[in-house]
């Protein structure tokens, strides 16, 4: 496609887009595209595409099948656009749900689980990449930065090894030495401190 | 095993992937309908969105042209049909007294039916179960709407928990000449085939139903007499699971 046939879909995506009323832009994108308007995908791909790869990397590790899980995440986000439901949260957050699970997915066979656990606890937590970690890098991102400092080391330890690690609270458990109920305390104190340091609405 | 206290703690852990097959599907069938914890999920979900944008990673460029191609020639679902559905979220479970309430006109007709004529042992075994699946603390009534004029009445009484369902119809017209009606559980891999329904001359219907799998919606559909694997006719009755 050339620069200006892209410039033109564009203008005309943004027209059908904004013919929805009442809905924040990426909504709109995700409508259109729901109603088959590939170069509305697109743009919303150019929002999305970070956050989905990611979130993706942090859990999948490998880039190359990483890569693969992004575009899985892509192709189902397409798939079912015509169902998306904003009493579910907002796109952003919907997008991020199929992209953890993809991801979840993806490195949750029994093998690859096996691997995990043993990487995870030979190395914790130096093997584990940070939150913190993937922050300071990538972002300054205050907010995000004071959220998680906020959290006590066993709550993000918790969340980290769950939500980038990919293991079930059941395998936590068995990481950290401690007993279940611990771990989703932590998991659970944890998520709530985040949410009200971070503010999130949905 | 989750007590039903537990159940309530699990929506941060459900948000994170954090949870087995198994307690997975427990919190899926539980969480739409609880106001604590559809609230907690949708916040905990924006909550980890805001933390997964401040570690955002570009993919390699050329992943979009790829993606572009791959699109084009992948077919997308169907929209999940208007009505009911779009309130699963906001819905409240209904209280207490409500439910009893409803309870008590559904087993009231459930006996009805047994106590006019149609004696059958069907009709004792459909009260029973009735009455069972009335008796889970995860009960929920589900109204059928119809989706066109068609006549009649379609209720659902369902628990998640029990694995059953009891449904309730009346004034359905006759299906047609080789023809029958057909119960679609809906969830998010589309229609699967439930059940063929032939309702007694009169309309009414009592069927008992085993329930796998976490419904989002329940349909009905008209279908040649010996079904259909995935449903060709209109949708003619429609509820939120
Ligand atoms: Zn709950």
């Amino acid at each position: 496609m050339t620069k200006e046939m892209r410039a033109f879909r564009r203008l005309h995506s943004a027209a059908t887009a904004t013919s929805v009323a009442g809905s924040d832009s990426l909504a709109r994108l995700l409508a259109a595209a729901g109603r088959g308007d590939q170069a509305a995908f697109g743009m919303l791909y150019d929002e999305l595409a970070g956050l989905v790869h990611g979130i993706v990397l942090r859990v999948v590790r490998d880039p190359s099948q990483a890569e693969e899980v992004t575009q899985e995440v892509f192709v189902e986000l397409w798939r079912l656009a015509p169902r998306y439901e904003e009493s579910r949260g907002s796109v952003k957050s919907w997008t991020a749900t199929l992209a953890h699970r993809r991801a979840i997915d993806r490195v949750r066979s029994e093998q690859a689980s096996r691997n995990r656990m043993e990487r995870d606890a030979a190395g914790r937590p130096g093997e584990v990449e940070s939150v913190g970690d993937i922050v300071e890098t990538s972002l300054d991102n205050a907010r995000v930065r004071r959220a998680l400092g906020s959290l006590t080391p066993s709550q993000r330890e918790a969340v980290e090894l769950a939500y980038f690690g990919g293991h079930t609270y059941r395998e936590v458990a068995v990481l950290l030495q401690v007993p279940e109920g611990t771990v989703k305390s932590r998991i659970r104190d944890g998520m709530i401190r985040l949410r009200d340091e971070l503010g999130a609405s949905s | 095993m989750s007590t039903n206290l537990d159940i309530h703690h699990l929506a941060a852990a459900y948000a994170l992937d954090a949870l087995d097959a198994r307690e997975r599907a427990v919190f899926e069938a539980h969480y739409p309908a609880c106001v604590i914890c559809s609230h907690d999920v949708r916040e905990f979900r924006a909550t980890l969105a805001a933390m997964g944008e401040a570690s955002a990673t570009p993919p390699p460029a050329d992943l979009r042209a790829r993606l572009m191609q791959e699109i084009g020639e992948t077919r997308q679902l169907s929209p999940l049909l208007p009505g009911p559905v779009a309130h699963l979220a906001a819905r409240r479970r209904p209280s207490a007294l409500v439910l009893a309430a409803a309870a008590a006109v559904l087993l009231l007709i459930g006996l009805a039916s047994f106590a006019f004529g149609r004696s059958s042992n069907d009709d004792r075994t459909f009260a029973d179960a009735l009455d069972h699946v009335l008796a889970q603390p995860d009960a929920r009534l589900i109204e059928l709407t119809a989706t066109d004029g068609t006549g009649g009445r379609v209720q659902l009484a369902w628990s998640a928990t029990a694995h059953q369902a009891a449904l309730l119809a009346d004034g359905l017209a006759p299906a047609g000449e080789g023809m029958a009606y057909e119960l679609w559980l809906i969830d998010a891999g589309g229609p699967a085939p439930m059940r063929l329904l032939d309702p007694a001359a009169d309309g009414s219907l009592r069927r008992t139903l085993t329930v796998d799998g976490t419904p989002v919606q329940w349909g009905i559909t008209i279908e040649p007499r010996g079904g259909s694997p995935a449903p060709t006719g209109d949708v003619i009755f429609l509820g939120a699971a």
